[in-house]
């Protein structure tokens, strides 16, 4: 069988709208492990209880298999009266895992920050709740965003076993016409090329948003040295 | 007025600061002199709060900086420059200066940045007000640290070498504005090696030695023989930081 792309024609409606759903469920994720990590990153650079408590979630949620945190949510929370659908389990379970790596890369940034810029802002009188709001989260989130990205193309390959509790997600559609129209290659190279597109979307809005975060922050960066 | 008494800091089993008093009254300029490592930061730093005190107390107009509340009013009476300037790398030179003033003192925006404008443009910034710290030179830099800390409107000025990190050039800029502060009246506590420009500007010089404070005497009894200078370690002292062949 030669290879011949249109065969795909029928389906390309489920697998556009599997591709969609993918990046709904990830956009999602994304926004919530990026919320979830800067919070568990700051407490984690505190000490004390909420210290040791964020750093005890991030060893447990980035020790478990994915995919047994997803069957958790899914299957499990049910028995004990919680019920989320496929969609939402999605997007929360991308999030807990993403935060806690996301976790990581902040609590970093938030310690790589300049403690005489932090010295300087809290003699001038600033709340702590300011110091950190205006001065050490923006300072670090600068630093933090790059590795930030790298997670948040690990969770779109992640999303990809997200059709093991019925969402129809683009791997789970892609192996639904995969099995109707025996033409797994082409269908795969689709399924490729998706997942290249989207991580590929993902690497170069935070490559972006990095160099607009960062453009004043090194010497030479716009104006007179 | 700042007052220090019987201030003992340690780190570890160290005591660097060990029993330093000393008093600052509105209108003076009192001068810290010591070798490296002998406690001058850690002075400034105690008493802007940055470290707990382990004996003492330190009081800056009767509000007592171990007391966490007295302490954040404290702080809107004292503003710091930084030897290594510390300005907020991610802020515009005019945020770095109206921030503190609109966030702690609760000044309005339109206010606030046309005051830091004219210190800007009195420092000779006025084009730089929208350029970012890594785009400064050194020495550009400290005069928005001095500016930043200006727009406080602080009744004290403590400042750590902040001259120490530039070349002689940008040296002589800041000292410069410096010198212009210490004429409109300016109170300041002064850690510097700059010998020379200590001795025109200051009303008293303190000297610091291995965390004792040994001496406290109006500047010209300082430099004086009979004064600071019959101290052998003074003496010493000053015999390294002055240039050969320069006034002693
Ligand atoms: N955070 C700290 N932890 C441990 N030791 C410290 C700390 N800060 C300062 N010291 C020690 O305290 C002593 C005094 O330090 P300090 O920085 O006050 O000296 P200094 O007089 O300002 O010196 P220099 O002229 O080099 O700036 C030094 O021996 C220093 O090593
Ligand atoms: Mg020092």
């Amino acid at each position: 069988m030669p290879f011949d792309l249109t065969v795909l024609l029928p389906h390309l409606d489920a697998l556009l709208a599997g591709a969609l759903l993918t990046a709904e469920v990830c956009a999602l994720g994304i926004l919530g492990a990026f919320a979830l990590g800067t919070g568990l990153g700051t407490a984690a650079t505190a000490g004390g209880w909420p210290g040791r408590l964020a750093r005890l979630y991030v060893d447990v949620f980035r020790n478990v298999p994915f995919v047994v945190q997803v069957f958790f949510l899914y299957y499990g929370l049910p028995e004990v009266g919680v019920y989320i659908d496929a969609f939402w389990t999605g997007a929360l379970a991308l999030t807990l895992v993403g935060g806690a790596y996301a976790s990581d890369v902040v609590r970093s940034g938030v310690l790589a920050v300049e403690p005489g810029v932090v010295e300087a802002a809290r003699v001038s009188g600033l709340t702590r709740l300011d110091v950190f709001r205006r001065i050490v989260l923006p300072i670090a989130l600068r630093t933090a965003i790059q590795p930030l990205g790298s997670i948040f193309v690990n969770m779109v390959l992640s999303s990809s076993i997200l059709s093991m509790i019925t969402l129809d997600e683009v791997t789970g559609m892609a192996k639904g016409v995969a099995a109707q129209t025996y033409r797994p290659f082409e269908v795969y190279a689709f399924l490729l090329v998706a997942y290249a597109g989207l991580t590929y979307a993902v690497s170069l809005g935070i490559g972006a948003l990095h160099r607009h975060l960062n453009r004043h922050m090194v010497a030479g960066g716009g104006g007179r040295a | 007025m700042i007052a220090v008494e019987g201030v003992v800091k340690r780190f570890g089993a160290q005591a660097v600061l060990n029993g330093v008093s000393l008093t600052v009254a509105p209108g003076e300029v009192v001068t810290i002199l010591g070798s490296s490592g002998s406690g001058k930061s850690t002075l400034i730093r105690c008493i802007n709060g940055l470290e707990r005190l382990d004996g003492g107390r330190i009081t800056v107009d009767g509000l007592d900086v171990a007391n966490p509340r007295q302490l954040a009013q404290a702080r809107r009476l004292s503003a710091t420059v930084f030897q290594l300037f510390n300005l907020y790398p991610h802020m515009t030179v005019l945020r770095n200066v109206t921030l503190a003033p609109e966030v702690v003192l609760k000044r309005p925006g339109a206010e606030v940045e046309a005051e830091a404008r004219a210190l800007l443009a009195s420092v000779g910034l006025a084009d730089r007000a929208d350029a970012y710290p890594a785009q400064l030179s050194g020495g550009q830099r400290q005069r928005v640290g001095i500016c930043r800390a200006l727009a406080m409107n602080p009744r004290y000025l403590l400042l750590d070498e902040v001259t120490s990190a530039l070349d002689p050039e940008m040296t002589a800029e800041v000292l410069a504005i410096l010198g212009r502060l210490v004429s409109a009246g300016t109170t300041m506590v002064f850690v510097t090696h700059e010998v020379e420009f200590a001795r025109r500007i200051s009303t008293r010089i303190v000297f610091l030695d291995h965390g004792r404070l040994i001496v406290d005497l109006p500047t010209d009894q300082f430099f004086a023989d009979a004064g600071g200078m019959a101290h052998p370690r003074i003496k010493q002292f000053l015999s390294k930081m002055t240039p050969v062949g320069g006034q002693s």
